[in-house]
């Protein structure tokens, strides 16, 4: 059965919440394009499940509006939005069965019985229930549970997917295959998603954009190669890529970077006493100590398979380097560390802003 | 130390392992097991006695229990059916036939209390004995009552557990003050009650529409559920008098209803307070799901919630039941003839000249308990665990 679904925009119009004193979302202004799949990514207490709360209008927002389409729906009650949600936890109907849990939003509604069980076998086929449909959710494994949910998302066609947290109660296996197939679904269905997650890789491989909050506050909106290639600043390039970028405390004083004595050429020229040097580890290379932009001692070795990190201290900072996976120093073992001289970040340590 | 003192000791001493010390954690050693389930055996005995001993006196003679005490029937007493025949077979109303007038009676009855706004229909007085009508009464009333307990209670308890409500300090005096006022505008100025009340209700909704909001001191759930349960922290009888004042100005003294009404507010506190803690112990999310399918708050309630706290549902209408089943001292009050109770009809049979008819009286408690037994296996089985397994997490 294939049936037309609508592609439909979703506006953060100046939302702005607070529980009691505390202010969980400042001003947020995010514009989801028609079909797209936009992930809210975030560590805990950003913002992100409120975001997402109050576009399903489980939340009120203080202020701003939020529009689906071209509806305004800041108050409109969660039913009348046509927006389905899959949550962390399921939520599944235990009284119910697998088919009676997917054909719960047909019920309320009102579909007809001989619609809903064609709507139900249908969805469940999507996501391969086929042949459990008879089931309680107490039978069914963790990654059946969350196809169960997932196919009560899809069964009514609403015009906008939330997702909050979905795969995080998988064990990493399955999180990998369910991702897959949840893009992949995503892809054939073309909904408009909005997925959110704590997870980055989660965020880099699903997103076709990904939004980074922070303190209630946007900090990026872009897409993930955008996001690790050129993150708007401090936050968003350590919060992405694993294992993170490097950072090391120092000064910037002409076109060259001091930090305890060592001195780095950097692509740019100012003055900032308190300045930060961004590289990520796959941009460092091991060379010979007298050779490399830093010479310090080898603090841990720890081989990964394909590649090897090592990393040394520098000061007070640890800059963790890309290594081959033949790499053979010891701990203590001296070497120098060579940095990719246009892969280079500079941030104003004190606001965290990129300066380069 | 000798040789043989020392494996003397080693044997003795495993013999007190083996004795005092459990096999394995989370097992008992054999000396608890023996006074563990000594004690629970000895407790069993002493809890069942009593009604084993009602059971028995039920089937003895006036002369058997005076002379007593016997306690086992065929070989101390030969037993007899006095204490049944006194109850049953002596009065004319007693036979199945007056049981089935009975029950057409209460559906006449019933269809000319709801037709009585619109049409005069006498209701017509029961022709049965005493114990049938007792018999019937309990079971009307405490079924009665507690279907609009727990109907009233359970959605009390599960909007107070889910909807957050904040009265304002100002607003209640307002209101408890307008209440006065209106009181003393009927009895002391003659004002029609109707009148007053519909003049201090507009006068509170202006009141807190002008004023509420300057008013800063507020409830929360928390206390409303305090003040709900703080209701019970006196027993009902404290408010008898004003109680049978009220239904004697309003005729209904002596009636089914009255006893429902006031049984089931009795039990309301507590019906609230414990399924409380059910519904706010249900995840929210499936809660919050079911709004995002589209269901209505009713719908959800019926759909949802209600199965999932069903062990709860069953526990506390049991409670509830046996509450009002047993229930003697408001239904002494209440009634007096037309809807007594069966508890009544037991503290009865300790009147007049002849002492205490103990015979008659436990061939009544015997009736009595026989449906709380039945109720009792028959709510157990919903009384089981795990329902929420599979709602939430992997």
């Amino acid at each position: 059965m294939t049936r037309v679904n609508p592609r439909v925009p979703v506006t953060f119009d100046k939302i702005q919440k607070s529980f009691g004193a505390v202010r969980v979302l400042e001003e947020l202004n995010l514009a989801v394009e028609p079909g797209e799949f936009l992930v809210l990514l975030g560590a805990s207490g950003s913002g992100k499940t409120t975001a997402l709360r109050i576009l399903s209008g489980l939340e009120t927002a203080t202020s701003g509006s939020v529009m689906i389409g071209d509806r305004e729906v800041t108050h409109v009650l969660p039913k009348y939005r046509d927006i389905s949600m899959v949550f962390q936890s399921y939520a599944l109907y235990p009284h119910k069965t697998v088919a009676e849990n997917i054909g719960y939003p047909l019920k309320v509604r009102g579909v007809a019985k001989a619609d809903a069980e064609a709507q139900i076998k249908d969805a469940a086929a999507q996501v391969h229930l086929g042949d459990l449909l008879h089931r309680y959710p107490r039978e069914l494994s963790g990654g059946q549970r969350q196809r169960v949910a997932l196919a009560r998302a899809i069964v009514r066609r609403p015009s906008v997917f939330l997702m909050d947290e979905p795969l995080s109660n998988l064990d990493a296996k399955l999180r990998g295959h369910m991702r897959a197939e949840l893009k992949h679904m995503q892809n054939t269905l073309g909904i408009t998603t909005i997925y959110v997650t704590h997870d980055q890789i989660e965020a880099m491989t699903l997103a076709r954009r990904v939004a980074i909050l922070e303190k209630g506050i946007l900090q990026q909106l872009a897409t993930p190669a955008e996001i690790y290639n050129n993150p708007a600043n401090l936050f968003v390039a350590q919060f992405i890529g694993s294992p993170p970028m490097n950072v090391v405390h120092g000064r910037l004083e002409g076109a060259v970077f001091h930090s305890n004595g060592a001195k780095v050429d950097v692509p740019l020229s100012g003055k900032v006493a308190k300045a930060i040097l961004g590289v990520r580890p796959e941009d460092c290379s091991v060379v010979a100590p007298a050779k490399g932009n830093v010479a310090a001692e080898i603090y841990t070795v720890e081989l990964i398979g394909d590649h090897t990190l090592v990393t040394v201290k520098t000061g007070s900072d640890m800059v963790t380097v890309k290594a081959p996976k033949d790499f053979n120093g010891k701990t203590g073992g001296k070497i120098g560390v060579s940095l990719t001289k246009d892969r280079l970040f500079v941030f104003d340590a004190t606001s965290g802003a990129r300066i380069r | 130390m000798s040789v043989t003192s020392l494996k003397f000791e080693a044997s003795r001493r495993s013999l007190m392992e083996r004795l005092f010390e459990p096999p394995a954690i989370g097992k008992m050693s054999p000396a608890a097991r023996i006074v563990v389930y000594g004690f629970l055996l000895f407790w069993t005995g002493f809890v069942l006695f009593p009604i084993y001993w009602v059971v028995i006196t039920a089937f003895k003679s006036a002369q058997v229990v005076n002379e007593g005490p016997y306690y086992i029937p065929f070989v101390d007493f030969t037993p007899t059916l006095d204490g049944w025949r006194a109850q049953f077979a002596t009065d004319p109303f007693c036979d199945l036939a007056a049981v089935g007038r009975q029950l057409g009676l209460y559906v006449y009855n019933s269809v000319a209390f709801v037709l009585s706004p619109f049409v005069t229909i006498a209701p017509m007085e029961p022709q049965i004995c005493k114990v049938f009508l007792a018999y019937t009464n309990s079971f009307v009333i405490s079924i009665g009552s507690t279907v609009l307990c727990m109907v009233i209670g359970s959605m009390a308890a599960y909007a107070l557990a889910r909807i957050q409500y904040k009265p304002k300090f100002g607003n209640i005096a307002v209101f408890v003050l307008l209440a006065l006022c209106a009181i003393a505008a009927t009895n002391y100025a003659g004002l029609h009650w109707a009148m007053s009340g519909a003049v201090a209700l507009a006068l509170f909704f202006l009141l807190a529409r002008a004023f509420g909001k300057h008013f800063t001191a507020q409830l929360g759930n928390g206390d409303i559920l305090f003040w709900i349960i703080s209701q019970r922290i006196l027993p009902p009888i404290v408010v008898i008098f004003p109680i049978y004042m009220m239904f004697q100005a309003v005729g209904l003294i002596d009636t089914h209803l009255a006893l429902i009404l006031v049984y089931a507010v009795a039990n309301l506190p507590i019906v609230v307070w414990l399924m409380h803690d059910f519904f706010a112990s249900l995840p929210i999310e499936l809660e919050e799901s079911a709004q995002l399918d589209g269901a209505t708050r009713f719908g959800i309630f019926w759909d949802i919630v209600l199965p999932l706290t069903r062990p709860g549902l069953a526990a506390i209408t049991l409670l509830t039941l046996i509450l009002n089943w047993n229930e003697y001292i408001l239904a002494v009050f209440l009634s007096l003839s037309k809807a007594q109770t069966m508890p009544i009809m037991v503290a009865a049979k300790n009147a007049g000249e002849r002492g205490i008819l103990w015979w008659e009286m436990c061939a009544i408690i015997v009736v009595m308990i026989i449906p709380v037994i039945i109720m009792a296996i028959f709510l157990q089985r919903f009384i089981a665990k795990g329902v929420l397994l599979g709602a939430v997490k992997g």
